[in-house]
This record gives structure tokens, sequence and C-alpha cells, in this order.
């Protein structure tokens, strides 16, 4: 019993902490660009990959009906985006910016990554 | 569940679950979770102070006719065929199959296995009993051979109960939701070929009996099966029961509470490991593997622990010895798992379902449509976005309430007088605590 609850606690000691630890550089991450943007709008991300670091860290965009959402890759090795949901896939050269148009995709969260390594950019939601 | 890409594969343009659900509206989080407290303190306050489920003898017994078929030899044999046929047509694929996202085998696996067997399960019964193809090679084996299937080398521990199924079913999970590239062929290809090896060995070393509680997937479908209106009795008969004493009658044994605790805990993992935060500080690590590995077991060992150490407080407080009770209240998690299981997977099953049974009509990527089925595109009638959020609220409040009435009949058995109701304080602060969780993992997103 008191073993069992020592390991309860160093669990959630864990999860607490690698929550604190993301949130902290997460915080200031890409605001949703825009909610409450007028729909035929097209909005544009800069992100950089660095090795393994996606800048800025990655966050949950919404987009609204009628809305581009443009994203700017840049990252400092060969690779290719994709974004599920709206079947775009780009491949990305070093140091080369690269813009994929998102629009128009059902209903869902769908996420934007890179295969090599695999690291996700950012989270779409289409409501 | 994200699978990607290899790298260096060719374009893949999905991965199985590329998709996930739209997070649940707060008012609607909010509803369910209020209706779970509610619904609690009226279980625990009015509903019946007698203990009145009894699992191992309750059912109507169905007539003779149907006890025969139900038991016949032609029935197994049927099933048994079925599961083979099936099987053969998948390895088809992993074997032969072309390493693209358009090989049914993750979709298969992940998707009409793993998913698929939890309704089919409910409606039917332990199913994969009978349907899987390892105890049916098992069994011809031995049969050619003039052997005795029930009989192995060695005597099965008593002490093993569910664990190796525990360990299985943690297994697989690392698998779908951490493994790299756990959608391509090479890696599905060592998976299977482990599963089955290590089944088949541990079959001819224990006999036919190891598969009851050691193949992960019998237990899985065994355990949903409990749920099932059809049943087997204790004393073999077959019986249209409530879902409620299916579960009643399950008995206790080791290894129990720690596979209901990992078949909560790894769908909790899942949800929560899609926010940004989690795959932010994961991906950027150097060790993003081992950082998901040590997540999964946390978030398992945080389910099973608060299990654990709530139904011992509520022994304690219910003058009983609180060693047994972990065991004695496994059974009331079931349905709470059920309730995890369709709210995060239900779109998946239907989206990605529906791939599986286009993909499987082409197994060999050679263009062929053997199904009759090319051309047509999965219906999304079933995803729109209310109907999945109602789904995901009603599934996890309605595990819930279930939970609560089997931990709340099996207090009133175990705990003496007014010492029952102190008692199930602890068990009802867990159950609200484990909806109050799913819900907020849910709305989160």
């Amino acid at each position: 019993m008191r073993s069992s609850l020592v390991l309860t606690l160093a669990a959630a000691l864990v999860l607490a902490a690698g929550c604190a630890d993301a949130g902290s550089d997460a915080t200031p991450a890409a605001r949703p660009p825009g909610s409450a943007a007028p729909s035929g709008v097209v909005r544009t991300l800069a992100i950089g990959v660095r090795g393994r670091t996606v800048t800025p860290a990655p966050a949950q965009v919404t987009l609204e009906p009628g809305q581009t959402l443009r994203l700017v890759v840049t990252s400092d090795h060969d690779d290719e985006v994709h974004a599920h949901g709206f079947d775009v896939e780009r491949p990305l050269v070093a140091g080369r910016p690269t813009t994929l148009d998102l629009r128009d995709a059902p209903p869902g969260r769908y996420e934007v990554e890179t295969h090599e390594p695999a690291l996700s950019l950012l989270v779409v939601l289409v409501p | 569940m994200t699978l990607t890409a290899s790298p260096g594969a060719v374009v893949v343009a999905h991965g199985v679950g590329s998709r996930q659900d739209l997070p649940l509206p707060f008012a609607l989080a909010v509803a369910g979770a209020a209706t779970a407290l509610v619904v609690s303190f009226v279980a625990l306050a009015v509903l019946w102070r007698e203990p009145r489920l009894d699992g191992a003898h309750a059912g109507r017994v169905l007539p003779p006719f149907a006890q025969s078929v139900l038991g016949s030899r032609t029935t197994r044999l049927v099933l048994a065929v079925l599961g083979a046929l099936a099987t053969a047509y998948v390895l088809l694929s992993l074997v032969l199959g072309v390493d693209d996202a358009d090989n049914p085998v993750p979709f298969v696996v992940y998707v009409l296995l793993w998913v698929g067997l939890v309704p089919l399960s409910v409606l039917l019964g332990p199913v994969w009993r009978r349907l899987n193809p390892i105890r049916s090679a098992h069994r011809a084996v031995l049969a050619l051979a003039r052997l005795d299937p029930r009989e192995g080398v060695l005597a099965l521990p008593a002490g093993l109960g569910y664990w190796p199924a525990a360990a299985g079913l943690l297994a697989f999970t690392w698998l779908e939701l951490v493994a790299p590239d756990n959608a391509t062929l090479p890696v599905l290809r060592l998976a299977v070929a482990l599963y089955v090896g290590l089944q088949l060995v541990a079959g001819l070393l224990f006999g036919a009996r190891w598969f009851d509680r050691g193949d992960a997937f019998e237990v899985w479908s065994g355990l949903f099966g409990r749920l099932s209106v059809l049943g087997r009795r204790a004393d073999g008969r077959w019986v249209v029961r409530s879902p409620l004493a299916g579960l009643d009658a399950l008995e206790p044994a080791p290894g129990l509470t720690a596979t209901v605790a990992v078949m909560l805990g790894t769908t909790a993992y899942d949800g929560a490991s899609s926010s940004p935060r989690w795959f932010t500080l994961v991906q950027s690590s150097a060790h993003p593997v081992l950082l998901r590995t040590l997540g999964l077991l946390a978030v398992v060992a945080l389910v099973g622990g608060l299990f654990a150490d709530g139904t011992a407080l509520a022994g304690r407080l219910g003058g009983v010895d609180p060693a047994d009770l972990p065991g004695q209240f496994a059974h009331s998690l079931v349905p709470v798992a059920l309730g995890y299981v369709v709210a995060h997977y239900w779109s998946l099953f239907v989206l990605e379902g529906q791939n599986a049974v286009l993909h499987l009509s082409d197994p060999l990527g050679t263009g062929a449509d053997l199904l009759g089925v090319a051309g047509r595109a999965p219906d999304t009638t079933l995803l729109r976005p209310g109907l999945v959020a109602g789904v995901q609220v009603v599934a996890i409040v309605g595990g819930h309430v279930l939970g609560v009435v089997l931990a709340h009949d099996r207090a009133v058995r175990l705990f003496a007088g007014r010492r029952a109701v102190l008692g199930q304080l602890p068990l009802l602060g867990l159950m609200v605590a484990y909806t109050c969780g799913g819900l907020a993992l849910l709305f989160s997103g």
C-alpha cells in the first residue's frame, strides 16, 4: 500500500513536471492567427526548424471556414513537410523558405509535420 | 494515434488516424461531469442497499436447441476457419504487399483488430477465443501429432494469472502509440513474428489454457465480452444475462487489476499525447522514444496506482482486508475502459475502418479490386462534430455509471452495515476523478 502510494505520487510528479516544462516554452508560441478574422483572409505563419527544434513552439491554430492559413516553413536541413487532412506535401530545401496554403478540410484536428526527423510543427483545428 | 511515414519512404499521403477529433465543447464536458456526479450520488444514497448482482448464477438459460448450436463442434470449427482465412488474407499483404500508405496491414492491426474487437465482443461475447488463429494453429499442430492440446509440458503457474496479458497489452499499445515507423511493413512483420512465436511457444509449454489469460487479444476481447448479453455461465450453460451480471461473474485473479489499469491508462495517454505541449517537449528532446515510453508507463502507473490506493482505502474504511480489494473491484473498471475506448476511437474506427476495407480490396498493391469497392470514398455521416461529441460524452459518462453500479453492489456485499457507505466514498471519488480526467482529455484536445 505504502509503496504503491509512492509510485502513484512519483507518476503524478513525472507527468506534472512534463506538462510544466512543456508549458513554459509553449506559452509565447504562435498565437492562433486571428480566431476572429473575417473569412477570405489569408493568415501567414512563419515556422523555423533547426535540428529537432521548432520555432515558434508548436501550438494549436484555428482555421475558420473560408480562411486560408499560409505557412512559410524554413528548415536547416532537407526534408519534406506534410499537412494531414489538407493533403498538402512539399519538399523542403535547407535554408530556403517553402510556402504551403491550407484551406478547406473536413472538421477535425490535423497535424502539420516534417518527416526527417518526424516533428509536428503545429496542430490546425478546423471547426 | 499518429502513425507517421518512415523516413525515406515513398510519398505517404495518409497515416492511420491522421485526423483527430475536435475538442469537446466546454458546456458539454461540464454537463457530462455534472451528470456523472449526480448519478453517482443517487447510486450511493438511494439505489439498492442489498447486493443484487449474482453474476455466477444470473441469466435466463437458453433453450436446448440454442445450447447445442452455440456449443457445437461445427460452430467452433466454422469460427476457427473464418479466423484462419481472414488471417491468411492479411498475411499475404504483410509478407508480399507493398510497403506504402495503401497497404492494408496497419489498418487491419490498429483499427479492425484492436478497435474492432471491442464492439464485436460487446455484442457477441469473447469471440477472439474462437477466432484466434494462433489457438487454432496450436490445436491443429498437436492434433496432427496425436497429442492433447490441453496438455502442456509444464503446469501453468497459479500466480501468473493475467500478468502475461497485462504485459502483452502494454507491449501492443507501446507499438501503437510510441514505436517509430509502426505503420511500416518491416516493423509490423517483426511485431507479428515475435507475437506469434511467443504465443506458440507458451502454448506448447503450458497447453491451450495459456491462451485464456496469456493472449492479450483474447483477454481484451474476453473482458469487454463480459458486457455481452449472450454469455456462458460457470456451470457451462449459455444464458442471456445483463451486462452487469456478466462482469460481476468475473473472478479476481493475479494481474487482473494491472490489466484493467493498462486498458484504461493507455487510452488516457493517447489522449494526452496529442496536446501540443506534450509533443513539443518530446520531439525536441534527445530521446523522444524513451520519453514517450516513460509517459505511457507513468499514465498507466497513475491510473493503476490511484485505483490500488482508492480501493485499499475503501477496504480500511469498510473494515475489510485492503490487500484483496483491488481485485474485487477490478471488474468495475471494464465499463469505464469501454467508455474511454468508444470516446477515443469512435471516429478513428468509423473513418479508418472504412479505409481498411478499401485497402483490403487491393491486398498486394497491384490495382486489384477483389471486394468491388474501388473508387469509393469513406462515408462521413457518423463523423459530424456534434454527433462525435455526443457519443464521446455519453460513452464516458455511461461507462462511469455502469462502473459505479458494479462497485456499489460489490461494496454492499463486502462491507458490513453502516460502514458500507463510508467504504464507498473513496471508490466514488475514484470514479469521478476518472470521468473528469477522461472528459478533460477530450475537452482540451
